[in-house]
């Protein structure tokens, strides 16, 4: 937790007119706080937690250890919460955690069809994008088209595996390293690690395109 | 959802983003301690499918949690029916909502959140193994369910035996606890012939959806 004092703008001076959502959010947090159930730091700390502890940073932590430790990516496929616990990840949805690998051949894409189920301690909270309808209903049913329009044209003999996450499982892709790489340190390799990429929209690229032979 | 038609494109402005406005994320951190200081009764995300599907549909994601929420507290009878609207009141004449601090709440709620839960048990006495052919029930279930209804029918491989949970149908997620199993499906299988090739798709399933083929 980093403790720098953010903003307390969650219940004072409000410049512009609060939508009926927003004052029904206010009026649930009011009453909580009134009743002494809930407190307005753990409210904070918990907000705090997401924005800055718990989110994709995470997931490119582990990805990175697996690309540069070749028995930490073993242990990671093997058991995925237990290796990741080993960078200090875990906790809610994340209790069972599966590391699904990308290889020349195949290429992992992760959803959950029937709500929003993401591995938050390595990813935090998913993109707007994952929690709708439009996702949802496509990336099993046209995965190629969906991928498409993240910009991402799959090889047509890749083998696509959609894990659809439908029980309390969750999954994190462990993307492929990107070529021209080799020499690079994990701290470095963190940062070519994109949260799509984790997701299976995106592959992990290094900023410089590699020369054609 | 899965397989449904006429939601339009994934990826539109702003989709990169957890959410849009604070308040969003004062609700998820609300109704996380609301789950964790047990204010609250039921599955937040077996309530949230008791929307009425039109109005699920329209709802933004937090919507539907703000909506979760109130819901597990007023059946708990932390809250009573009409005390949030009160409060509603009371914000649009200017009252300031009040502040409680508690580092304590804080300090507990934090740790459950990291705190890694222990991850499924092995199964004990599955009824299928890794390699045989499965088939999910034809069903109609009435309420929570992690079968979608796209896979029903279906005839799929067991890749894996992911363990024992608790079967979520039931309560939801009171049941007694049965074993779970990682399911591939060809893209045929659940959707016909495509243009743009085959897939596969992966769902976990509890074994009182599956039949021996």
């Amino acid at each position: 937790m980093s403790d720098h004092h953010h903003d307390h703008d969650d219940g004072h001076h409000h410049p512009r007119p609060r939508s009926e959502l927003e004052l029904r959010a206010e009026a649930l947090e009011a009453l909580l706080v009134e009743k002494g159930l809930v407190s307005t730091d753990a409210i904070d700390a918990v907000v705090e937690l997401y924005e800055s502890d718990i989110g994709p940073q995470n997931g490119a932590r582990v990805v990175a250890r697996a690309w540069a430790d070749p028995a930490y990516k073993e242990r990671l496929l093997a058991n995925g919460t237990a290796a990741i616990a080993e960078l200090g990840y875990g906790g809610d949805q994340g209790e069972t955690m599966v590391v699904v690998e990308n290889t020349p051949g195949v290429h992992n894409v992760i959803v959950c069809t029937l709500c929003s189920c993401y591995p938050w301690p390595v990813l935090g909270l998913p993109p707007t994008w994952y929690k709708s309808a439009p996702y949802r209903a496509r990336v099993v049913a046209e995965p190629r088209a969906v991928l498409r329009e993240f910009g991402l044209e799959l090889a047509p003999e890749t083998e696509i595996r959609v894990w659809d996450s439908t029980a309390e499982v969750r999954y994190l892709v462990l993307p492929e390293r990107p070529p021209g790489t080799d020499e690079w340190s994990e701290d470095e390799l963190v940062s070519l690690v994109s949260r799509d990429s984790m997701i299976g929209t995106a592959i992990a690229v290094a900023p410089e395109p590699t020369p054609v032979a | 959802m899965g397989g449904m038609h006429g939601f339009g494109p994934v990826v539109v402005p702003g989709c990169e983003l957890a959410y849009h406005e604070r308040w969003e994320l004062r609700v998820f951190a609300m109704s996380t301690i609301v789950g964790h200081e047990r204010l609250g009764s039921g599955s937040g995300r077996a309530i949230r499918e008791e929307m009425p599907p039109e109005e699920y549909l329209r709802a933004s994601y937090y919507e539907r949690w703000l909506w979760s929420t109130e819901r597990r507290l007023l059946r708990k009878g932390t809250i009573a029916p009409g005390e949030v609207d009160a409060w509603m009141a009371r914000l649009r004449s200017a009252e300031d909502p009040p502040r409680r601090i508690d580092p304590d709440q804080s300090r507990r709620v934090v740790g459950a959140v990291t705190r890694p839960d222990p991850p499924l048990a092995p199964a004990a006495d599955p009824r299928f193994v890794v390699g045989d052919r499965v088939t999910v029930r034809r069903m109609r279930p009435a309420g929570h369910t992690r079968c979608p209804r796209y896979v029903r029918g279906a005839t799929g491989g067991v890749e894996h035996v992911q363990g024992m949970d608790a079967f979520p149908d039931i309560g939801p997620y009171q049941g007694p606890a049965e074993p779970l199993y990682s399911v591939a499906f060809a893209s045929e299988h659940l959707f016909g012939p495509s243009e743009d090739g085959s897939w596969t798709v992966l769902l976990d399933l509890f074994e009182s959806y599956l039949e021996a083929v």
